[in-house]
């Protein structure tokens, strides 16, 4: 998937490989919004997200000889934006939320499917979004990896260490906190609203 | 866990859980499960509507995330040229660091150097050469100085083509330097008519014997009254020359006394050096003490470091010295530069050319000596640690440091990586490196004194000796982690041993407790350097061919789907 849904840019990488600055201008240009947007979704805060984008785009650039033309770059790109993220998370000790020790114990349960949908078709995007900066980093970078870069089960496994198994449980374990940040959040504004 | 319920057969009564329904429409279940799971949504109304649910749920998320709510921050609009610019800067900065470093390291060690062995007539193109490699202790060094020049140049050009590669990789360099390594390797070895001799305790060439080639000898007390029409390489607790040796001497001996005649140089590392016969050429020693009878004769230089020399004899040429004390009492026809604490001058001496002195205290000059000039002295100045240009050469010495540490991550990333991991394993790394730190000279030492290890001896002491300064880069790289979080990527890890080398100058310039928080890094990083080598070189251990060994991953029938375009339940 590249940005604009079009064709991959292996022209412009391949220029931009070979030391051509506006190639490399133009990959920018094309893939910035992207990565930002990424990070924004995967990081606590805007100034974060900003700083995060300006060092995956240092590190693309230090990295760029090493892209396998085989594969597709968007992909490549959103894999060395989400070690990035997932790496600062790490650093700030977020990542030692408590969803680690529970990845065995993941519930079985049939849950309440009307008012699941009930609760999803209430919701709004932004409220999606807003709630989203509510849940655990570990929970947040694995839905952002999922349905925002369209990464594979064995690349989430990768990126946050954990056994591919466990990615199901692992993304499960997200919808569920959101959930409950989507519901509180509604409690929260119809208290305001009496 | 998902593979568990991958397993379980569907009763119809029983509704589906919420991370097999999930695994459904993600298209992560084996195919039959799948095909259960969508038999079972036929007739399931719940578990239908949950599908329904999760599906909308994805959806929802997907189309939240996407959405371009927030326009791109002007600061990233603009960070393309403002990258360049503070690269450009920082670029500038290193380079520029490095460069001084290096200078001042050429300049305060190897042109002086340099220039008074040359006075002292050794002729040669560097310091080392000049010290070890001229062909006296070994004439295989030659060869080995040879290999070792283009070493250094590819060595450059690798790191020039790492720095600016961007269609060669790696392993292309890499490739250019083993085989340039192998060819060093295969280069045909030098022969000569050279005789071994080997005694327990004694060993002796008689006076009437001559040697027509090169002689080893080695023995707890070895006299040479014969003659040797090459070099002499004496490996002893004492050694007396008694006779001739046409060649040159080469001694490593506890005791060494010269009293016969020496056509070409003396060369020794040895405890006392005692010379009353003639040596043509020159003599270079690092020795406790070295005394040159009356009866002495030296045609050419001198050039020692040693603590207590005496200088009785004549000597033809210059001669530079090192010492804590200087007696010089007899005829030297050319000049003399000396660092010491002290130098005495006795009344018999003659100095036909300039005397520069640099010590501690003045020089004692009595009116008998017979000076072509008088002594130009100069007061040692010991910098002070608070001094400015104290600050301003640790700076310097800092920005080697990290360059050092640039070029070696670089040509060995992964290895670096290695024994930065290496590092963190704190017991063995301290174990193994107080082993090392202190195992390896002497190991080296011993390889030395036997004939066959001088090659391996040398090359193992400046492989400790650069790995000295490899430890700080290491704990460096492991410091720089620690403050700035972890990476496996190279030039973050750089970027994280530079930060580190800079905290731990900082940390070892304390006075007092900085000299044992270097010697702890130090033991550190070597054992965590050795930690790197002993993984690399150790034999891997296969498990038997029958063992069970955990079945790889295998890709699930049907790709991933974040869109949920899955089996649409009836």
């Amino acid at each position: 998937m590249s940005p604009s849904g079009t064709i991959e840019p292996t022209e412009v990488v391949a220029k931009a490989r070979a030391g051509d600055a506006e190639a490399w201008g133009q990959l920018y240009h094309d893939y910035a919004p992207a990565i930002f947007r990424f990070c924004r979704r995967a990081l606590p805060s805007r100034e974060d997200a900003e700083d995060a984008t300006m060092e995956v785009f240092m590190k693309l650039r230090g990295k760029l000889v090493q892209y396998d033309e085989s594969r597709s770059f968007s992909a490549w790109l959103y894999k060395i934006a989400a070690n990035h993220c997932w790496d600062t998370l790490r650093r700030r000790k977020v990542r030692q939320d408590k969803e680690t020790g529970d990845l065995d114990t993941v519930p079985l349960e049939h849950p309440d499917a009307s008012q699941l949908e009930k609760l999803i078709e209430q919701r709004t995007s932004e409220e999606v979004r807003k709630a989203l900066a509510k849940v655990g980093a570990r929970a947040r970078m694995a839905l952002v990896m999922r349905y925002y870069s369209d990464m594979s089960y064995d690349e989430i496994a990768d990126e946050l260490g954990v056994r591919r198994a466990f990615v199901g449980v692992v993304l499960l374990r997200a919808r569920h906190e959101l959930r409950q940040a989507l519901e509180s959040r509604a409690a929260l504004a119809t208290g305001g609203a009496q | 866990m998902s593979e568990a319920n991958d397993t379980r057969t569907l009763q119809s009564s029983e509704h589906l859980d919420e991370i097999t329904c999930l695994m459904y429409i993600e298209r992560q279940l084996e195919r039959v499960r799948a095909a259960e799971v969508s038999a079972h949504t036929q007739e399931c109304t719940q578990c239908r509507t949950l599908l329904r649910a999760l599906e909308r749920e994805s959806r929802l998320l997907t189309r939240a995330l996407f959405e371009e709510d927030e326009p791109l921050p002007a600061r990233l609009a603009e960070f393309q040229e403002r990258a360049r610019r503070s690269m450009q800067w920082i670029w500038g900065v290193v380079v520029g660091l490095a460069a001084t470093g290096v200078y001042a390291l050429y300049s305060t060690y190897v042109v002086p150097g340099q220039t008074e062995l040359e006075k002292a007539g050794f002729g040669g193109t560097n310091l080392l050469g000049l010290l070890i490699f001229q062909g006296a202790f070994w004439k295989g060094w030659q060869s080995v100085v040879t290999l070792l020049e283009v070493l250094a140049l590819l060595t450059m050009a690798g790191f020039a083509m790492m720095i600016f590669r961007r269609r060669s990789r790696r392993g292309y360099v890499l490739a250019m330097l083993v085989a340039t390594l192998l060819g060093g390797v295969l280069l045909p070895g030098t022969a000569g008519a050279t005789e071994f001799r080997k005694g327990e305790a004694s060993e002796r060439v008689a006076s009437d014997e001559v040697i027509h080639g090169d002689l080893f000898i080695t023995g707890s007390r070895v006299q040479m009254d014969g003659t040797v029409e090459g070099d002499v390489f004496v490996f002893a607790q004492s050694a007396d020359i008694n006779g001739h040796v046409k060649g040159d001497v080469i001694a490593f001996v506890q005791s060494t006394r010269i009293s016969g005649t020496v056509d070409g140089n003396v060369r020794g590392f040895t405890d006392s050096l005692f010379i009353s016969g003639s040596v043509a050429r020159n003599v270079l020693a690092f020795a406790g003490t070295i005394n040159l009878d009356s009866s002495s004769k030296i045609g050419g230089s001198v050039t020692a470091f040693t603590n207590s020399p005496a200088l009785d004899g004549e000597i033809g040429k210059d001669v530079l010295m090192f010492a804590k004390d200087i007696s010089l009492d007899g005829k030297v026809h050319g000049s003399i530069r000396a660092k010491a604490g002290d130098l005495h001058i006795g009344p018999k001496a003659e100095v036909d050319g300039h005397i520069n002195f640099e010590g501690d205290k003045d020089p004692s000059v009595p009116s008998q000596a017979k000076l072509a000039y008088p002594v130009e002295f100069k007061r040692w100045v010991h910098d002070s640690e608070n001094s400015p240009r104290h600050y301003v050469w640790q700076g310097i010495w800092s920005a080697a440091l990290i360059l050092f540490g640039l070029v070696l991550f670089l040509l060995l990333p992964d290895f670096a990586l290695q024994s930065v991991d290496n590092s963190e394993r704190y017991g063995a790394s301290f174990g193994l490196g107080i082993l090392v730190l202190f195992g390896v000279p002497i190991a080296a030492l011993i390889a030395c004194v036997t004939v066959v290890g001088l090659f391996v001896g040398i090359s193992a002491f400046f492989l400790w000796y650069a790995g000295l300064y490899a430890a700080q880069v290491v704990v460096g790289g492991l410091v720089g982690q620690w403050v700035l979080g972890r990476t496996r990527e190279l030039w973050p890890l750089i970027g994280r041993m530079v930060v580190g080398l800079i905290l731990l100058r900082l940390c070892t310039a304390v006075p007092v407790v900085g000299g044992w928080v270097k010697f702890a890094i130090v033991i550190w990083g070597l054992g965590a350097i050795s930690l790197s080598i002993y993984r690399r070189f150790a034999p891997v251990v296969t498990p038997p061919s029958g063992a069970s060994t955990p079945a790889p991953y295998a890709p699930p029938p049907l790709p991933p789907n974040t869109t949920v375009g899955g089996i649409q339940p009836a």
